[in-house]
């Protein structure tokens, strides 16, 4: 599948959600491949360095980019819904988002540059999976659910159990993200988002952490947490999340956090970075923010 | 109103900024068929064959391999590279058979199916292993060549003195990145006539190499240069390559061929940047006055000659710096290794050693526990010096005004005191492991350094440009027109824009009746290449000199018949049609240069500069960010003050990108990260704010009244700045590039120890 | 397959494969070449277009993704005898050098300038971050953006 068998490619663009699943359960049901493509900036460039097909029927192409199920942002009392379709352009501009996640918003800013943030979605985000996908660690740290649907209706999985392994997902090939959804976190709180990149912009996570600490009468309640580039997925620190609460942050001491953190991590080398220089990032982003958790007078 | 000194609008610039400019790749004929490269997979071995699948369907397509070349070798320096290899393989991406088909699908697919036989032999991966002998890949030691420059007797002096220092330092690859990756369409015409469009640097060598493997008359080869999207040294002897690829399946399909490299394929197969450690021993007296140095200097050459021996020689004789050394010992080899050849790169071997001395001064500085640029300024070479080659200078050494004005604009005096502790001798500044939110550490570090302009030695004397100046009839008004003509290419550093101006100039015309003729070596005459600085200084002052001549004799008639110089003009163009001058480049009288030894005048001239970069460096991640960069350099007259300044900029940030991001990533004589991805250069949010200044110290026999070459300089110095704002910064000793934070951080342990 | 979209202002239908990069559509049947292919990845912004207002990689986006949506390429910003404000700046600042990132540049600015008609600094940098430049260090281009955010200011009817 390189760029130059692009073009052979059929391609659909669905008008609903439901011919979405229905020509997903269809094709699933015969064994045949299926691309759910919206913003191109993952799917696109793996055709360029794949190497040829050996001449067998290609995917076919479904640009879920325009499903009306798929776009928009709602906020509703306490919870969002993200449609999977939704740019990381229209995810930094939305104002309650913006107000009440900084985190997220600053996450979808740091993505690629403008070009990248028109096209990228966070339903693509989790889809392709990759280690760096800096909207999975946003994601992890608020504790998301996914909402999946196929002809069978709608199925939520939550963040923690999205993963499964290198670039693998709870996702069947019958089914679509339709959106994400999570509880907004308590205001007043801590929030943090920090990538550690190639560069300044246009730049792929060397390290990269989520951080949202909520407080309840001046009492750290909950801590979530996602990191990417320091595994074979997205981790949540599990271990570090535990200590945030006992014995909590000021308790803590440097050497347990970090070690925590190398229990929640396998870091490794490539073309990118090292093992050690990532080991060496993820403890100090991590003791950073356990600076910052600091109780607060009041809960907002 | 004088043109030369004023920033006129680009006259390239309409049809670039509109989307209208015609590079390689926008341009086609009918018939052309897409070629593409099988390339070697392994780094060193012996070509057994190449083998089609039988069961392909090979119909509309063809295959080149080494045998239908009919010379099968590259013109350059040495003819050792073969066009497609035939026996030995010296590299990974080397290539050793050729496609052509309709469309690049079909043609992928037979690549697919073509499969080249090779058997491995244990390749020599490091310059190391090569010096070690672990395999024989090149004569009879794999030196490709060695340079030696002395002054006086350096071992004894450096032993004599007070304070005697040693350092290493070293350099990686760099790529190009060129914003449009190389390519050319070519074509066979009835009569057996090669034709070539490029994206090039030098369409004289594409023509050489056409001439040689083709074996063909200078005028059955025409090669035109496209539009060029950016060179940088990259597209200087590469494109010969390609030419003679597109040529060859062209002939053997009778059909014009396009080769264009995607970006993957641009970073794996072309040259880059030679890696290079370089180890200086100086000897100085206790108040930092600098007596004699040794260095020796180590080039990765790669898998074949190329411009190696070339790129050597500039860095030996750029070695030294910019300082007064009363002895000098430099010992330089470029050695041969199962790697892709590299080669031209903007500086050409000189920001390597600038980069080792640059950062020995500093080393010397921190020991001394002297100011660095005060350091430095005592010991700038000045107007009566001599440099190691026994060059007097006699002019035009504009670098201690360069110092002051880069020093002054940066307030560096100020901030060197402020941001960090004095540099004390190497001491680890960082506080204990411990880590906090966002500390970050400011530095200000400095580089003063030279690059000469032109060729090196004799090579002026030896290429002489030539240039033509036309006097012709607009076809529309019947008016007198103008048109430069020369092999000098615009590859977007302005060379049309400065030829235009400094031949309107002379002429005494607007810029807009000079036209600049598309180079063609069927139409324009031979001005040499264009690289090493020379365009503007050398080119130019024959464009000047042309167009002074053009000018006299259509000022002549006047003077002689009378009436307007335009009456005169036309006076001419009705007697004879066309009137063409022709100049060729007329060495300084007094020049002396003895390969032999390395003694005498190494260039005509130096351009000098001084940079100054403010880092701020997160002591946690170690990311370093460049907050300005304070530049002056001496380019003895500015032509274009805005190009200079774009030259200027373009160049300092190459040379940011070298020092901190840049990493290519070679395993087993292979690139691994060969996408953009992967090999990151600066962005426009990496990019520091730069204050650009211009000094102008006149070269007696530069066009314009006194320009000097600029295009190469800039890249000599930003990297020893930003290394030592780093040092200064966080106190770790940055000897050895890139300063990628996983480097800084591996270092901050071991300095911490 | 017949596509029907807007470009450059005009409506248009194309006969090209829905798979295909809205960039070889471009270069190739529409003959619009002034759309560049620096890396193909999405990472160097040499194709950048604006759909529906908005910069994107036309190596990343699908033919049959433009459907119904309006497609600006540089050759719809001006022509050499009309020069858009911003053209013209980037000729006179020195904005552009070898012109292979200049189409890009343009249409990034562009859309800059149609949200924040006087940017600052950090807006401009931010705003052209996804095109990739390795000729100018950068500064002309920014000065060049000030320039014609400044020229179309004083353009418009007071």
């Amino acid at each position: 599948m390189s760029l130059a068998e692009l073009s052979l490619h059929a391609f659909e663009r669905p008008a609903s959600l439901a011919n979405v699943c229905a020509t997903l359960s269809r094709r699933a049901g015969k064994g045949e491949e299926t691309v759910l493509l919206a913003g191109g900036t993952d799917w696109v460039v793996a055709q360029r360095v794949a190497p040829l097909s050996l001449g067998g029927e290609l995917p076919l192409v479904l640009d879920v980019s325009d499903v009306p199920e798929l776009r928009g942002i709602r906020v509703a009392g306490e919870r969002a819904a993200i449609g999977a379709a939704a740019t990381y352009f229209e995810l930094r501009h939305h104002a309650v988002l913006s107000r009440r996640v900084p985190m997220l918003t600053a996450m979808a800013r740091d993505v690629g540059a403008l070009q990248i943030q028109a096209r990228g979605t966070l339903g693509g985000n989790l889809a392709t999976a990759s280690p760096a996908a800096d909207g999975s660690a946003a994601l992890m740290a608020l504790d998301a659910d996914i909402v999946l649907a196929s002809v069978n209706g709608e199925r939520r999985v939550p963040m923690g159990r999205w993963f499964t392994g290198y670039r693998r997902t709870a996702r069947a090939a019958d089914e679509v993200i339709v959106r994400i959804e999570f509880t907004l976190p308590k205001a007043g709180g801590h929030q943090l988002w920090r990538k550690v990149g190639t560069r300044a912009a246009q730049s792929v996570s060397k390290v990269a952490l989520a951080a949202v600490g909520e407080y309840e009468r001046g009492r750290c309640v909950r801590v979530g947490l996602g990191m990417g580039s320091v595994a074979p997925v997205t981790v949540s620190l599990p271990s570090v999340r535990a200590l945030a609460l006992s014995p909590g942050p000021l308790a803590v001491g440097d050497d347990v956090l970090d070690a925590a953190v190398r229990r929640d991590i396998s870091p490794i080398d490539d073309v990118r970075s090292t093992a050690a220089y990532r080991a060496h990032v993820a403890s100090a982003l991590v003791r950073g923010f356990f600076r910052t958790l600091r109780p607060v007078s009041s809960a907002g | 109103m004088a043109l030369v000194g004023r920033s006129v609008p680009r006259p390239d610039g309409p049809a670039k900024v509109t989307g209208r400019a015609r590079f390689v790749d926008d341009v086609t004929r009918p018939g052309t068929l897409v070629g593409a490269t099988l390339r070697s997979t392994v780094a060193r071995g012996r070509l057994r064959g190449i083998v089609k699948d039988p069961s392909f369907d090979w119909t509309g397509l063809t295959v080149v391999t080494a045998e239908n070349v009919p010379a099968n070798v590259v013109a350059l320096i040495e003819e050792d590279q073969p066009v497609l290899a035939s026996d030995d393989v010296r590299h990974a991406g080397e290539p050793l058979a050729l496609v052509a088909g309709e469309d690049a699908l079909r043609v992928q697919r037979a690549l697919q199916h073509l499969r080249a036989d090779v058997e491995p032999l244990p390749p020599v991966l490091t310059v190391a292993d090569a010096l070690q002998h672990t395999a024989q890949i090149y004569g009879s030691d794999n030196v490709f060549r060695t340079v030696r420059i002395a002054k006086g007797d350096a071992a004894a002096a450096i032993a004599a003195c007070p304070v005697q220092l040693s350092g290493t330092y070293a350099t990686p690859y760099q790529e190009h990145v060129y914003l449009e990756p190389q390519g050319v369409l070519a074509f066979w015409d009835e009569g057996g006539g090669a034709h070539v469009l490029s994206s090039c640097q030098c369409p004289y060598y594409i023509h050489k190499g056409v001439k040689r493997t083709f074996g063909l008359t200078d005028e059955r080869v025409d090669v035109t240069q496209a539009v060029t999207g950016g060179g940088f040294g990259g597209k200087e002897e590469y494109p010969t390559i390609l030419a003679l690829h597109a040529l060859l399946l062209a002939r053997a399909s009778g059909r014009p061929v396009k080769m264009v490299y995607d970006r993957k394929e641009d970073i794996e197969a072309t040259t880059k940047r030679h890696p290079s450690t370089v180890t200086v021993t100086s000897g100085c007296d206790r108040d930092g006055t600098l007596r004699a140095v040794s260095i020796r200097i180590v080039l990765d050459g790669g898998a074949y000659v190329t411009l190696s021996p070339v790129v050597l020689s500039r860095g030996a004789l750029h070695a030294a710096g910019a300082y007064r050394w009363e002895h000098v010992s430099i010992e330089a080899q470029a050695v041969a290794t199962n790697t892709p050849p590299n080669g031209a790169f903007r500086g050409f071997g000189a920001p390597q050693t600038i980069w080792a001395i640059e950062r020995h001064m500093d080393r010397i500085a921190r020991t001394l526990r002297l100011d660095p640029l005060a350091l430095r300024e005592k010991n700038l070479l000045r107007v009566g010096d001599t440099t190691p080659t026994g060059q007097f200078l006699k002019e035009s050494v504009g670098v201690a005004r360069c110092v002051e004005e880069a020093k002054k604009a940066s307030r560096w005096d100020a901030k060197r005191a402020s941001l960090a502790a004095p540099a004390s001798s190497g001491m680890f500044r960082l506080p204990p492991p411990g880590v906090f939110p966002a500390r970050k550490a400011r530095g200000i570090g400095a580089s003063v350094y030279m690059h000469g302009a032109g060729f090196t030695g004799s090579g002026e004397l030896a290429h002489r440009a030539r240039i033509a100046v036309d006097l012709f009839a607009d076809p529309e008004t019947g008016k007198a027109r103008f048109r430069v003509r020369g092999g000098s290419t615009d590859i977007g550093q302005g060379t049309e824009t400065v030829f235009r101006q400094i031949a309107a100039e002379a002429l005494w015309v607007s810029m807009d009746r000079v036209d600049f003729a598309t180079p063609s070596t069927a139409s324009v005459p031979d001005s040499g290449p264009t690289v090493a600085s020379r365009t503007v200084m050398v080119v130019g002052g024959v464009v000047e000199a042309a167009a002074r001549a053009l000018f006299a004799r259509i000022e002549g008639d006047r003077q002689a018949k009378g009436g307007s110089f335009e009456g005169a003009a036309r006076r001419l163009l009705a007697a004879h049609g066309i009137v063409t001058v022709e100049r060729e480049y007329e060495p300084p009288p007094g020049l002396a240069w003895d390969d032999a030894t390395y003694r005498g005048d190494a260039y005509p001239v130096y351009g000098w500069g001084c940079a100054i970069a403010e880092v701020e460096v997160d002591l946690d991640t170690f990311e370093t960010q460049v907050l300005g960069l304070w530049s002056a350099h001496d380019v003895g007259k500015a032509i274009h003050p805005t190009n200079c300044k774009g030259q200027i900029e373009g160049g300092l940030l190459q040379a940011i990108g070298w020092a901190l991001q840049e990493n290519l990533v070679v395993r087993g004589g292979r690139v691994v990260n060969a996408r953009l991805t992967d090999y990151v250069i600066p962005t426009i949010l990496d990019a520091p704010r730069f204050t650009t200044l211009l000094v102008e110290d006149p070269y007696s026999r530069g066009p314009g009244g006194g320009a000097k070459g600029l295009g190469e300089i800039p890249m000599d110095g930003g990297a020893p700045a930003v290394a030592a704002a780093v040092e200064h910064a966080t106190g770790i000793v940055c000897d050895r590039l890139p300063l990628l934070p996983e480097e800084l951080y591996a270092l901050s342990k071991e300095t911490r120890r | 397959m017949n596509v029907l979209f807007f470009l450059n202002g005009r409506a248009a239908t194309v006969d090209a494969p829905p798979a295909a990069r809205l960039l070889d559509v471009l270069r190739g049947p529409l003959g619009l070449t002034g759309t560049k292919e620096g890396c193909g990845e999405g990472e160097c912004g040499s194709c950048t277009v604006l759909l529906d207002g908005a910069p994107v990689n036309a190596c990343l986006v699908l033919f049959g993704q433009v459907e119904g949506r309006s497609v600006t390429t540089v050759e719809g910003l001006g022509d050499p005898e009309h020069l858009s404000p911003l053209q013209e700046a980037f000729v006179k600042e020195g904005g552009s050098q070898c012109g292979a990132c200049t189409p890009g540049f343009l249409l990034s600015a562009e859309a800059l300038l149609s949200t924040i008609p006087q940017p600052g600094e950090t807006d401009i940098r931010e705003a052209l971050a996804g095109n990739l430049c390795r000729c100018t260090g950068y500064q002309r281009i920014v000065e060049a953006v000030r320039a014609a955010a400044k020229e179309r200011t004083s353009r418009e009817p007071g």
